[in-house]
């Protein structure tokens, strides 16, 4: 094994010294570590809020780093810092689950569906679909409106929208994950 | 973000210096001496103030909360490190109080039951507890605002530690123009008044040395 402690050491010094490239590495090292440590203690969140919390973490290593005192071992302080922030980052989102089940509907609604609708992709693909699913996907998925109330706007039942939405996410995603570049591109051109 | 655009962007940032012991010190010191010295100079020292500090329990209403000020304050120094343990270092304030404790319990047990609750009341407990708690605020502002520089994982028992060294300081100067020489007042109104910037402390930190 590795003596990562004194190697670590020596790249923090350095790093406080000012040398940028032994900073990138130390982080860079430290960073699947702390990925270990969030997902073993974090099996109550999901996946995609692990890697938050260790650049919360990362951040914090940054900020505090003048706290640490270059004559000290490097690893219980990188351990007390992570140990607070991780704490401190599950008591806040763990505490989001409690709140009144309306605003966990909120939330559950404005997560983007599959991932290809990141946001500066959006378009593009949508101009793959036909412009009724697209204007769909785009109230409901995007800007967070009832079902019910698309479908009263483009005078459609509610379980007609929501058919016709989950037919449009689905190709959405197949749309993202082949080489949507390359789709049909109605109204692109035009 | 991805990870790794976040630590080329953090790479970037020039590092921050160390919080240094002397210059916090000296701040604190000033933000207290701005009320401290407007009281005695409005307020006047005790006249027999010589006389007075050469007597060990009229001094002890100095040297106590002085020496309480200065443990306390390098605890909280040592708390602004993440990695940092209360454990040992608690000891020395620890003994202070204790010193302050029997001395409270000496004077009780020398004093007839019926004149116990005048000595402990004395005359000026109002403006000895008003006076200290107020004159502690100036220079806890001040170090609370340094010990955001630290990193403290109990914020809260920084802020109640910080809060002591106020009050300690605080007390060991109002002590020389108080002339209530019982133990049995000052260490009970003292004591109160420093706890109670304390608490305050605690307060304060834990809002504010969050991070």
């Amino acid at each position: 094994m590795r003596d990562s402690e004194s190697e670590w050491s020596v790249l923090m010094r350095a790093a406080i010294g000012g040398d940028g490239r032994a900073y990138a590495r130390l982080l860079t090292e430290i960073t699947p570590v702390l990925r270990g440590i969030v997902r073993s203690r974090g099996r109550a969140l999901s996946p995609d809020r692990h890697e938050d919390i260790v650049q919360d973490v990362l951040l914090a290593i940054h900020e505090k780093r003048h706290t640490w005192r270059p004559d000290s071992p490097l690893k219980p302080w990188l351990y007390a810092v992570t140990r607070h922030k991780v704490v401190d980052a599950f008591r806040r989102r763990g505490a989001s689950v409690h709140l009144p089940i309306e605003d966990f509907t909120d939330f559950l609604e404005s997560e983007p569906g599959p991932d290809p609708l990141a946001r500066r992709d959006t378009d593009r693909l949508l101009a793959g679909i036909d412009d009724r699913s697209a204007a769909i996907v785009r109230a409901v998925a995007i800007d967070g409106e009832e079902t019910g109330a698309v479908g009263a706007r483009l005078s459609m039942t509610e379980g007609a929208v929501r058919v016709a939405l989950h037919r449009a996410m689905k190709k959405l995603a197949r749309l993202g994950a082949g080489n949507g570049g390359d789709g049909p591109g109605r109204g692109r051109d035009e | 973000m991805r990870t790794e655009d976040l630590i080329s962007r953090l790479v970037a940032e020039p590092p921050r210096p160390p919080l240094r012991a002397l210059a916090m010190a000296l701040a604190m010191l000033v933000a207290l001496a701005l009320p401290l010295g407007w009281f005695l100079g409005s307020m006047g020292m005790r006249p027999d103030l010589e006389a007075a500090l050469l007597a060990p329990v009229t001094a002890a209403k100095s040297l106590l909360p002085f020496v309480l000020s200065a443990t306390s304050f390098a605890l909280a120094l040592h708390l602004a490190r993440p990695e940092a343990r209360v454990g040992r270092r608690l000891v020395p304030a620890a003994l202070v109080a204790l010193a302050a404790l029997g001395l409270w319990l000496g004077f009780w047990m020398q004093t007839p039951t019926q004149a116990l609750g005048a000595a402990i009341r004395g005359s000026t407990q109002v403006k000895c507890l008003t006076t200290i708690t107020l004159m502690s605020l100036p220079p806890l502002a001040v170090g609370l605002l340094m010990l955001r520089r630290g990193a403290s994982s109990a914020p809260a028992l920084s802020g109640a530690v910080l809060g002591l060294a106020c009050g300690g300081m605080a007390a060991a100067g109002y002590a020389l123009h108080c002339t209530e020489d019982n133990p049995l007042f000052y260490v009970t109104w003292y004591g109160t008044a420093i706890l109670a910037a304390g608490g305050i402390g605690a307060l304060l930190g834990w809002r504010l040395l969050r991070w």
